[in-house]
């Protein structure tokens, strides 16, 4: 039994830190732009292609492989920034509807260029670190949270000490009072939707050697990402990652325990009982939305 | 006078074509025409939950209620399918009712991914319980229409027209009734709430019930047409009420707009056709969802009140040059 | 004497730290024109806010003919009678001014769905019709009936919010500075509408920074400042209230 808690207990982690990176982009995205990316877990789902196409395809080797799809994806984030969440900056609504419609053309290219049959990518790396006879920990899955640890507190770093940190801060606070402020409006918004989709490709290129790769794979992610961002409050980076880390246990224990179904109505009610209470998130202040 | 005789005429003429129209076409072009139909019934009662402002990302869920309901009271019961289909309706209705009680604590982006939650419980419920929903394979062999001739026509319904016909008539009764309703002092209010709830509230208006009064009959006509179409296909499962046939609603929605009654209606048709006819028929089967997606995403930046606002455009435009003859005509 | 129609007993309202009002009492008798006045960010408002059901109040109570209507929602209370309008023209932009004004009839004659449905209710939808019809005529806006709300210039849209309001024919009126954006001769004729309402029965409680509207019109006035009362009495005795003075002089020699 301690075994299968233990082991249960390192999946949940391995869980938590890519949903974590997926959740810290959108409330990122939201924070500055207040638009919901519906597309989010497009990105996702970019960001493990580029490891079929740049790894698997190309050979290349697998770090390249991530580099190459984070940046890919982050600069179709751009991309997104400029063709409608820029000039919908003043429609919310508009800008969702607007993402939502990118989902599908990203699902549609990605399933003529690949195909909708699943992919599946060849291990990084076999190796198996063991605890114990029963609770063993894969190298790989080790990496991936290490590297969610990493990126995360570089993110905070960048945040919290660098000029555009301060900048991205202060319009997710107040927008109005940055643009007087001479923060340029449209240069926040490139450099949150850059890294918000950066870390969406990111995460979907460390997972994908571990998942079967689809054009459909973003939306369980987007449905765990908008639990995760909602409880957590919907403007907390910090409310994310934890929300992120207690979901993803609640969510493999439950799984492990009863079925996967049940996780997902667990998770979903989980949802609507903090909107119903407390509409702004558990570590949410602002009202913004 | 002489307008409510050209609109009477018009009405007759728009119905003669509707009845004429399934005999131009082939057979996949006829059951096509039988999901259009179907369809308009649902983005009609999606405009109606909008009136009040709020929009719902678990319509087609709702809609997916009506199909399940219907689809199991007549096999499991064996209730009569038209009764079914209309109790159906009901458990649609009855379960916006219940989840109007959680959803609408919230506002606007909330309520959206509220009820986003709400539905995709639903779906999970569907796909957990084997009995009596059917897991994720769902419900097959649902009851089919039975057969009637009511003289002039006997209905056979395997025969997309026999239902067609039917649909049409469903259809129809129940744009009317939504029709009355919205010219109503009731869809006065709706329309109240949605833009001023502030004001509508400090004119006694119950802006929550209103809210709930739209969500729930919207739902029931949803639920309505999730039956029609349970017992026209005769397969029905969680997928094919999942997000992607929302998001179907919604572009229809949008692209037509949702100011006026035949807004969602005519974007609901056009894009039909469009995607059906030309899409299809072009060889162009991949490329559905990239189109759908760049329509949706080109409409909301260049057409942000929708086709509709085309035709008013028009309208007014007609109307305008028909004063300016009057005027010089009247100088001559 | 009467008891009065409202009374605003030792009422509080706080925002977080901020006392937007403090301990506030008053009563206003009925039939009566009742200013209430304050420099800005008084909390004049907030009272509105809370007397009307917007706000529950942190403390105190605000009775309507000796029931406690505080905490009940806008909609209850505008039920009980007491019918406010806004600071900042709050209308129904996209609907036109008839339907403005039928939408304030929605008390008198309640919309019933299943009569729409069957149109057995004709004779409702009239007498509605007329009602708001009546409502428009009385603040001349019978001409633009068919106007958009949202078009209308200024002063029109501040006497539509008035329309909607009497459209609902309240026992008590709340209306938040009525008169801004009115030209003087748009204000001095709304006053001698203001009086002829007040003669029919209706209790206005007016907030108001025009002194002359409010001196003109008053029989009572409240002062608040810093959500607390200042002072209280006719036009005459508040003209001449030194805290009264101070306060606003107050306030004008630190904009100084
Ligand atoms: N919802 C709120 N949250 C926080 N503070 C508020 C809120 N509403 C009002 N206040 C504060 O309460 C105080 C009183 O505001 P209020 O609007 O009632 O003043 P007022 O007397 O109507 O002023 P004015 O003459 O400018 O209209 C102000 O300091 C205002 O900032
Ligand atoms: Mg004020």
């Amino acid at each position: 039994m301690v075994e299968l808690l233990a082991q249960t207990g390192l999946n949940a982690l391995y869980a938590a830190s890519y949903t974590a990176l997926v959740a810290v982009g959108l409330v990122l995205i939201f924070g500055v732009m207040g638009v919901i990316n519906f597309a989010h877990g497009e990105l996702f789902m970019l960001g493990a292609y580029a490891i079929v196409a740049v790894y698997a395809d190309w050979n290349l080797p697998y770090l390249v492989a991530v580099a190459v799809g984070m940046t890919f994806v982050g600069i179709v984030g751009l991309g997104m920034e400029r063709a409608f969440f820029r000039p919908l900056r003043d429609n919310p609504l508009g800008g969702l509807v607007a993402s939502i419609g990118f989902l599908m053309i990203l699902q549609a290219l990605v399933s003529m260029g690949f195909g909708v049959r699943m992919e599946h990518v060849p291990p990084v790396t076999q190796d198996v670190i063991v605890i114990s006879e029963k609770v063993r920990l894969p190298v790989f899955r080790l990496a991936v949270i290490l590297a969610a640890v990493v990126l995360l507190a570089s993110l905070w770093a960048f945040l919290k000490r660098t000029r555009f940190g301060w900048a991205l801060r202060a319009s997710a606070q107040d927008p109005e009072a940055a643009a007087l402020q001479g923060i340029s409006i449209n240069q926040t918004a490139r450099i949150a939707m850059f890294i918000g989709a950066a870390l969406a490709g990111v995460a979907g290129a460390l997972t994908a050697p571990l998942i079967s790769v689809n054009p459909h794979m973003g939306h369980s992610v987007i449905v765990t990402a908008f639990i995760v961002i909602i409880v957590g409050g919907i403007g907390s980076l910090e409310g994310a990652v934890i929300v992120a880390v207690a979901y993803a246990f609640v969510h493999t224990f439950v799984t492990t325990f009863f079925d996967g179904v049940i996780a997902d109505i667990v998770g979903l009610l989980l949802l609507l009982v903090v909107l119903i209470v407390k509409p702004t998130g558990l570590f949410g202040s602002t009202d913004r939305a | 006078m002489h307008s409510s005789v050209t609109s009477l005429a018009a009405i007759l003429g728009l119905g003669a074509v509707l009845l004429a129209l399934p005999h131009a076409l082939s057979f996949s072009q006829q059951e096509i025409l039988v999901f259009l139909t179907i369809n308009v019934l649902v983005v009609a009662s999606y405009r109606l939950l909008t009136l009040t402002g709020e929009w719902s990302l678990g319509h087609v869920v709702i809609m997916g209620v009506g199909a399940y309901a219907s689809a199991l009271l007549s096999k499991r019961l064996g209730v009569y399918v038209p009764v079914s289909m209309l109790l159906g309706a009901v458990t649609a209705a009855m379960v916006a009712l219940a989840l109007s009680f959680p959803l609408f604590r919230m506002k606007g982006f909330y309520f959206l991914i509220g009820s986003f939650a709400a539905g995709e419980i639903i779906r999970l419920l569907w796909k957990r319980f084997r009995d009596p929903f059917g897991g994720p394979k769902g419900i097959k062999k649902i009851d089919p229409m039975p057969d009637f001739d009511i003289g002039i026509y006997a209905f056979d319904f395997f025969e997309p027209v026999s239902y067609y016909y039917l649909a049409l008539a469903v259809v129809g009764v129940s744009l009317w009734i939504m029709w009355r309703i919205e010219r109503s002092p009731v869809g006065l209010t709706f329309h109240a709430v949605h833009w001023q709830d502030r004001l509508a509230e400090a004119s006694g208006v119950n802006v929550r019930a209103y809210r709930t009064l739209a969500f729930v009959l919207a739902s029931g006509f949803a639920g309505l047409s999730g039956a029609l179409l349970a017992h026209y296909i005769g397969t029905i499962n969680p997928n094919s009420f999942d997000v992607e046939q929302m998001v179907f609603v919604l572009t229809w929605t949008i692209v037509g707009g949702t100011a006026t009654f035949y807004g969602p209606i005519l974007g609901c048709v056009v894009l039909t056709i469009l995607n059906e006819i030309v899409l299809r028929e072009a060889g162009f089967e991949q490329m559905r969802p990239l189109i759908y997606g760049l329509i949706l995403i080109l409409s909301v930046l260049f057409m942000p009140k929708g086709l509709e606002s085309l035709v008013r455009g028009a309208l007014s435009w007609q109307n305008a040059r028909k004063k300016k003859v009057g005027e010089t005509q009247a100088t001559e | 004497m009467a008891p009065p129609v409202l009374e605003i007993d030792s009422l509080t309202m706080r925002f977080g730290g901020l006392t937007a009002i403090d301990r506030l009492s008053f009563k206003v008798e009925r039939g009566a024109i009742h200013g209430l006045i304050g420099p800005n960010g008084a909390g004049k408002t907030t009272t509105f806010n809370v007397v009307s059901g917007f706000y529950e109040p942190t403390g105190g109570a605000v009775r309507l003919r000796g029931e406690t209507i505080s905490g009940l929602r806008m909609y209850e209370v505008a039920r009980r009678g007491v019918v406010r309008t806004f600071q900042h023209s709050t209308l129904f932009a996209e609907l036109s001014v008839l339907e403005n004004a039928l939408v304030g009839t929605h008390m008198s004659f309640p919309p019933n769905i299943f009569a729409a449905m069957a149109g057995v209710d004709k004779a409702n939808r009239r007498a509605a019709r007329a009602r708001a019809e009546e409502a428009l005529d009385f603040f001349g806006l019978s001409g633009l009936a068919d106007e958009l709300a949202g078009e209308l210039p200024h002063g029109h849209q501040r006497a539509l919010g008035m329309a909607v309001a009497l459209a609902a024919r309240p026992d008590v009126v709340l209306l938040d500075e009525p008169f801004t954006g009115m030209n003087p001769e748009e204000t001095g004729r709304m006053m001698e509408l203001m009086v002829k309402l007040r003669n029919t029965g209706v209790t206005i409680l007016l907030v108001e920074h025009d002194m002359h509207a409010i001196m003109g019109l008053c029989d009572r006035i409240t002062c608040m400042s810093f959500g607390r009362l200042l002072a209280e009495g006719n036009p005459q005795e508040i003209r001449h209230h030194p805290d009264v003075i101070e306060a606003y002089l107050g306030g004008a020699r630190h904009v100084a």
